[in-house]
Order: C-alpha cells, then sequence, then structure tokens
C-alpha cells in the first residue's frame, strides 16, 4: 500500500516547566496508507497527540520527518477533543471558513451539515448546539475540505457513550464517502478495533511500537460484532502488559 | 416552602405573557431608561437650586441654559459645530484604530515587536492629550490634519494594549485549529482575532472615543475656527458661563446618542452568539 503520511526516524523531546527534559519520541517510524485509518493507543503522555501535532505541523520534530506523498500540499482535516468551533461563525460559516482557505466551494457547507444530520441547524451558533451536535460540526469541517489526510484527536471522548456511538457510525459513513488517509488517537479500545484498518499499541518511554493489530474488516463495519470485542480484549491485554 | 423564587427573566417572561410583547418591550425599555433619567431630573433640580442661591451670571440657571441651547439649534449653529468636531473625531479614530490594530496586532503575536512598541506605548499612556494637541498645531497648523493626528496619537496607545491584551487572551486552541485549517491572515483577523478580541475593542473603542472629545476640544481651542471647542472658547472668552454649559450640553446628548445608539447596537449585534445566563 502506498503511504500518504510517513513519520520517518522521528525523535522529539520536551522540556517541563521545571527544566527537566523528556523525550517523547525516538527514532519514531510509522506509514499511514493511502485510504487507511491507523488507531494509535497507549497510555497517557505516551505521546500519541504529540503524533498528531507533528502530523498537523503544529510541532516540529528534533530530528527525523514527517512526509505526506499528496503530490501536492496536503489538505488536513482535525477533529480535537473538543469542538474547536469560533463560537461567534454559525455552523455553516464555522464550515464555510475551513473550505474557503482550502480552496473550495463554500456552498458545500450545507451539503456537509446536511450529511450529518445537522441540515436545519447550519444558521445556529455552536453555543446553542449540544456538545453532540457541535462536534458533529468539527466532523463535518474536517470532511469538508475533501481532506487527504484527517487527525482525529480523542474526537468522542468528552460526549456521553450514547451519542459517541453515534458519532462513531457517523464518522464511519463519512469514511466511506471521502476515503482520506487517517490517524484516529484515543484511549478506547473498542472504538479503535471498530473504526480503524490498523491499531499501534504505542508503550515504553520514549514511545515504541509494540504490536499492530490488523483489522481486516470492510465497511461498513457493525459495531456489534463480536469480532470487534475479541480485538478489544487483545488491544486491552497488549496495553496492560506494556503498562507494567 | 419553595426552594428556588422565580428568577427576573421568569417575572419578564410571564408579564409578557399577561400583557402582550409590545407592552412587555415598553415595560423593559421603561426599567431600564427611568433610572437615569431620574438622575438627570436630580441634577437639573440640584444645578437649579445652586443657581438660585448663588444669584450669580457664573451659575446661570436652567432657563438661561435652555434659551441658549435653544439659539444654537434654531440657528443651525449646533449642527455645524459638533457635526465639524464629529467628523474629525471619525478620521482621527480610523487613523487611530489602523496604527492601534496594527502594534496591538504584532505585540501580540512577535515578542521583538512587542518589546520594540513597549516603551512607544508607555511615552504614549503618559503624554496628556494638551501635549499632543499643542505639538499638532504647531507641526500642521490651522488645518484637518492637527485634529486628526492628535486625536490618533492620543487614542492609539490606549487602543493597542486593549487590542493587545485581547489578542493574547484568545484561546489558543482557537488558534492551533485555525493553523490547521490554514486560514489566511485575513480570513483569521476576520472571522477569529477581531470577534474574539471584541469585548476588549468595544471597551477600547469607548475609552478612545471619551479620549478623542478631550484631544479634539482642544486642538480647536488651540487652533482651529470651528467645532465644538472653538464654540466653548468663544463662550469662555465672551464669560458667557450659559453657552459654555449649552455646548457641553448639546454634545454631550450626541455622545449619549452615539454610545446608545452606535456602539450598544453594534455591540448586542456583534455578541448575539453569545449564550444567556439562566439566572
Amino acid at each position: 500500500m502506498t503511504a500518504t503520511l510517513r513519520f520517518r526516524h522521528v525523535d522529539k523531546t520536551f522540556v517541563r516547566p521545571n527544566g527537566e527534559r523528556e523525550m517523547v519520541l525516538s527514532d519514531f517510524s510509522l506509514d499511514v496508507g493511502r485510504g487507511e485509518l491507523v488507531a494509535i493507543v497507549g497510555s497517557s503522555g505516551i505521546g500519541k497527540s504529540t503524533l498528531l501535532h507533528l502530523a498537523a505541523g503544529l510541532e516540529q520534530p528534533d530530528a527525523g520527518s514527517v512526509e505526506f506523498a499528496t503530490g501536492h500540499s496536503p489538505r488536513l482535516g482535525m477533529v480535537f477533543q473538543q469542538p474547536r468551533l469560533f463560537d461567534w461563525l454559525t455552523a455553516a460559516d464555522n464550515i464555510a471558513v475551513a473550505i474557503h482557505a482550502a480552496g473550495g466551494d463554500v456552498a458545500k457547507a450545507q451539503e456537509m451539515l446536511t450529511a450529518v444530520g445537522l441540515g436545519k441547524y447550519a444558521h445556529s451558533y455552536p453555543l446553542s448546539l449540544s456538545g453532540g451536535q457541535r462536534q458533529r460540526v468539527a466532523l463535518a469541517r474536517a470532511f469538508a475540505i475533501e481532506p487527504d489526510v484527517v487527525l482525529l484527536d480523542e474526537p468522542f471522548s468528552a460526549l456521553d457513550e450514547l451519542t459517541a456511538r453515534k458519532l462513531r457510525l457517523q464518522l464511519q459513513e463519512l469514511w466511506l464517502d471521502h476515503a482520506p488517509s487517517g490517524i484516529l488517537v484515543t484511549h478506547n479500545t473498542l472504538e479503535a478495533a471498530f473504526l480503524a484498518d490498523r491499531v499501534v499499541v504505542l508503550g515504553g518511554k520514549p514511545a515504541r511500537v509494540e504490536k499492530i493489530v490488523n483489522v481486516a474488516e470492510a465497511r461498513p463495519r457493525n459495531a456489534e460484532n463480536s469480532f470487534y470485542f475479541d480485538l478489544h480484549r487483545d488491544i486491552l491485554a497488549t496495553l496492560e502488559r506494556h503498562a507494567g | 416552602m419553595a426552594l428556588w423564587t422565580e428568577s427576573a427573566a421568569g417575572l419578564v417572561r410571564r408579564h409578557e405573557r399577561r400583557i402582550g410583547p409590545g407592552a412587555a418591550r415598553l415595560f423593559g425599555l421603561a426599567a431600564r431608561v427611568l433610572p437615569g433619567l431620574l438622575f438627570c431630573v436630580l441634577l437639573a433640580a440640584a444645578w437649579q437650586a445652586m443657581a438660585t442661591r448663588s444669584a450669580s451670571p457664573l451659575v446661570p440657571n436652567l432657563q438661561l441654559i435652555g434659551d441658549e441651547l435653544l439659539l444654537i439649534l434654531q440657528s443651525g449653529e449646533a449642527y455645524r459645530q459638533i457635526g465639524a468636531t464629529l467628523g474629525r473625531i471619525t478620521l482621527g479614530l480610523l487613523l487611530g484604530f489602523a496604527v492601534a490594530l496594527a502594534v496591538g496586532l504584532a505585540s501580540a503575536r512577535n515578542r521583538f515587536a512587542r518589546s520594540f512598541f513597549e516603551p512607544a506605548l508607555l511615552l504614549g499612556l503618559t503624554v496628556p492629550g494638551l501635549v499632543w494637541a499643542l505639538l499638532c498645531v504647531i507641526w500642521f497648523g490651522l488645518s484637518l490634519k492637527t485634529s486628526v493626528v492628535a486625536i490618533a496619537l492620543g487614542i492609539a496607545p490606549a487602543l493597542a494594549v486593549s487590542i493587545a491584551q485581547g489578542i493574547s487572551a484568545v484561546d489558543p486552541q482557537l488558534i492551533e485549529a485555525a493553523h490547521v485549517y490554514r486560514l489566511s491572515f485575513w480570513v483569521r483577523l476576520r472571522t477569529l482575532w477581531l470577534p474574539a478580541i471584541l469585548p476588549f475593542l468595544m471597551s477600547g473603542m469607548r475609552l478612545a472615543f471619551s479620549l478623542a472629545w478631550k484631544v479634539v476640544v482642544l486642538v480647536e481651542v488651540f487652533g482651529l475656527s470651528s467645532g465644538v471647542g472653538y464654540a466653548l472658547n468663544t463662550g469662555f472668552i465672551s464669560q458667557n458661563v450659559a453657552a459654555v454649559l449649552a455646548w457641553t450640553l448639546a454634545f454631550s446628548v450626541v455622545v449619549a446618542a452615539i454610545e446608545y445608539g452606535l456602539f450598544q447596537t453594534v455591540e448586542r449585534r456583534l455578541t448575539r452568539w453569545k449564550r444567556k445566563s439562566l439566572v
């Protein structure tokens, strides 16, 4: 499979406020294939979000490189733990701003809102929407720009489980429609097993790949399939082993 | 016993159901305006009592001030002079705002710019408007440039500090989102920074407007032959205290109209996205 996103021998060290240096990534390499969704799981502070920040250009690696094989400047969609919408813009305008910046047709904002079930909320401001609806707008924004790569940083962790389940299915639909490449960072191993094509289990400090679990199931997937629960138990067991 | 009593908003809603939305709106307006009006009436009564007691032309009674006010309104002088002053204030505010926005943005986003502009801002904040007025009259003489530059110099430092503080307070998570979605500088300015700093900007503009008014009056007193400052100076030279107060009153009404009609309307419009508190 051709890689769309490639981490090559990446080193990243953070300096804590007390002056202590902490290396989170050392000689870290990972490829994300075209149309592939790679889930990254691991304990807190291991460097999962750092990988997303490096891919998004929010942080720079100390050594090594993050490369995109898109043939043009890559279009990135990102969904954060919090929706990170501009509260003073309507739901449609939040999406239109991102589309405009990506050189797309802003009329697509309404279409994307309809796709995530929020067609009638186009002119609503984010603060008048529920947490789940806001996160749907954030999802719509990420996919509205026809992204090459979508970065998902614990996108459903702040939602109640019922809403999160609906949004996972929504994400699956968007993935089928747009087929980007992507990385999903999550603490929820069942979510990782259900959504991803590959689950990368990180452990140690600096982080290293402890295990890669391939999820050879075609989409659309059924969240109730026991196969994902088996995978979830397997991934969880690996995590527990490496958590010491 | 009820644990919670009915809230003020609930009370208004209940009245609205009983007396209709139009009457409820009128009721709300009266509740907002009447306390301020009461203050004005008490102030006028106190002034009248003082004028009667002192019986001096230095403290003219309300009748004399009213006559003077009527005179400048009927002659059209009030509209001409207030119009001239407002025109200068508007141009000065626009120039000052443009400079303050550039300096405030740079100071908030760039460490070198912050250190570079810091002495200028400090100096600008400490120099009284009188100094700018005097210097501009000397430098530019009797021209529009005098008042516009003096106002811009007088307001830009305070406005730049407000803008810089506002930008520093912008949620870094939103800045990151703007970075990921590659919003251009102008789009960020329009859709992120300006709306995010709006509360700082509005308070800064109010402060700037009051500073601008003080500076322009000084410029008009010293070096111009039109405007409210010029009219005040004419009243001062002829020892006509009633005229000085009439002009002050006329301009105060205009300032109040700008505050209620412009600033508050704009602020309400631009912050309609905010969630109202339930209590």
